[in-house]
């Protein structure tokens, strides 16, 4: 295995990390966001 | 009213730490003497598990003798860790637990005295009894006693550190998963000072720095983690 | 200025949603220099050659790692004393970026060990407190999301951070005495044996690695806040 491989392994891998923290972050706020129209929705019929 | 009477009056209501304390240990004792099941099973866990190892690795005696004083700590942080729900659990199940915190003692005093109770049901039990295991693995004399001593000085910071674990998890979700991801982390220093006690001495060496570290970290731990128990507990009663 | 004008939820959520960029970009524009420094400035290591640069992910991970639980815990502490929501929601919103460097130097910590000490994964005393310090990371959101009152949440992650911040240090140490094969600590106030550049990198990437923890906290709290106050007159009127 040359060095190159373990550097892209460590690097790739921290990117990759932070790209998925980054999405799930986006993913969390979306769902929240939506929870709150729902549960405004579910309001505005009573 | 003499001025005798009138002290002994304010000190029944005020309560103390000692009387807290003997209080709760005699109580915990009685329970546990009374059903001495759980006991003998946690006794039972560890005697069965530290003999399961040389199943799984084989019998050559060197090997055992290099890895007994570490599987047999294992076992005994395995076998405490097994009976800490039991410190809180039926106690906060039927409310005496609420009831246990109107008392007039200092709150400290009678969670001290249960986790000295918890300790003397099973870290005790198991310090008393790993010398036998020791033989197993072939351990010599000088190594058993250390292994005994380093077990019971380090079980009752296992049972600190565990009290204070299974209280914060009372009620919660996830059961003995969860108690194990927050109690096991917290005991590495002791089960690194435990069995490396052993192993000092087991290679000539003096164990006297790891005792003397596993010594200091029950003293740091029996002024401090009683607080943080108090303070699970409560939150735990809101 | 009243400072605890921020402390409530709601005037934080807009303050959190208008810094958050900032420290992105400032994360990015660090991380930038740093890698210029690690790449380009510092040489070609003696013995190890180029796979060295792993440091410049590896060791800043590793601090962020330690100093993000050390904030949290301090979080944990203010929310007990003050009895205030926000800051045991700041405590949560660590909490995952924490645990994500944790893993980042784990992870290249191992594809550092492989071809330098031979193996993947080595029991020396740094990467096994790492382990440890994971499942403390772990346990903290375990048990912060194991009730259904968000509070009781709240009150016992934070006992657990500061009983998990007092055993850091004793954990680390006991790590220490048991075993060390990782070589001794190159990086340290009196001095370094490391040349100047990498020393640079490393601190660079550092900054950069805080600067982004603070914005994805920042991120993250606003949609702790969402959450729980979603029931809330001033999150109703949002949009």
């Amino acid at each position: 295995m040359s060095h190159a491989f373990y550097l892209w392994m460590s690097y790739g891998a921290t990117a990759i990390a932070v790209i998925v923290e980054i999405a799930a972050l986006r993913a969390r706020r979306a769902r929240a966001l939506r929870m709150i129209e729902e549960e405004r929705d579910i309001e505005a019929e009573d | 009213m003499s001025a005798a009477t009138h002290e002994s009056g304010a000190a029944l209501l005020a309560g103390s730490f000692g009387a807290g304390f003997a209080w709760a240990f005699a109580r915990d004792l009685t329970i546990a003497w009374r059903h001495p099941g759980e006991t003998l099973l946690v006794v039972a866990f560890f005697v069965l598990v530290a003999s399961l190892f040389p199943l799984g690795v084989g019998a050559e005696a060197q090997l055992l003798e290099r890895i007994g004083p570490g599987v047999i700590w294992v076992c005994a942080l395995l076998a405490a860790f097994l009976s800490l729900p039991a410190l809180f659990a039926s106690d906060h199940a039927d409310g005496s637990l609420e009831q246990m915190a109107l008392s007039p003692h200092p709150m400290a005093s009678w969670v001290s005295g249960k986790i000295a109770a918890h300790w003397a049901t099973s870290g005790l039990p198991l310090a008393v009894l790993s010398p036998l295991l020791g033989l197993q693995y072939g351990l010599d004399a000088d190594t058993l006693a250390v292994l005994a001593l380093a077990l019971l000085i380090g079980t009752p910071v296992l049972s600190l550190l565990g009290a204070a674990c299974t209280a914060l998890t009372l009620g919660a979700r996830g059961g003995g998963m969860l108690l194990a991801l927050l109690a096991l982390p917290l005991f590495v220093p002791v089960l690194i000072f435990g069995a490396g006690a052993a192993q000092a001495q087991a290679s000539g060496l003096s164990a006297l720095p790891h005792l003397s570290l596993l010594g200091a970290g029950l003293i740091v731990a029996a002024m401090s983690l009683p607080i943080a128990v108090c303070a699970a507990v409560r939150v735990a009663l809101d | 200025m009243n400072w605890f004008y921020f402390s409530s939820p709601a005037t934080f959520y807009r303050l959190a949603g208008a810094m958050a960029p900032w420290f992105f970009a400032l994360a990015a524009i660090l991380a930038g220099i740093g890698l210029y420094f690690g790449f380009v400035v510092a040489p070609t290591d003696a013995q190890q050659g180029e796979v060295y640069r792993i440091i410049f992910i590896h060791v800043p991970a590793a601090w962020i790692s330690m100093f993000l639980y050390l904030v949290m815990a301090s979080y944990g502490a203010m929310s007990l004393t003050f009895n205030t929501r926000l800051a045991a929601m700041m405590a949560r919103a660590i909490a995952p970026t924490g645990a994500m460097f944790t893993f980042v130097a784990l992870w290249t910590g191992a594809f550092w060990g492989r071809p330098t000490w031979g193996t993947y994964w080595v029991w020396d005393a740094r990467i096994t407190s790492e382990l440890v310090l994971l499942f403390l990371y772990l346990g903290f959101i375990a048990l912060a999301n194991a009730f259904e009152d968000p509070r009781r949440g709240d009150r016992a992650g934070a006992i657990l951070s500061l009983i998990g911040v007092v055993n850091l240090p004793i954990i680390y140490f006991s790590v220490q005495w048991w075993n060390t094969l990782h070589q001794g600590s190159s990086v340290s106030l009196r001095g370094t044996s490391m040349h100047a550049a990498m020393l640079t990198g490393m601190m660079v990437m550092a900054l950069a690695f805080w600067m982004y923890s603070i914005a994805t906290s920042l991120v993250r709290v606003r949609a702790v806040i969402l959450e729980r106050e979603r029931r809330s007159a001033w999150v109703r009127q949002l949009r």
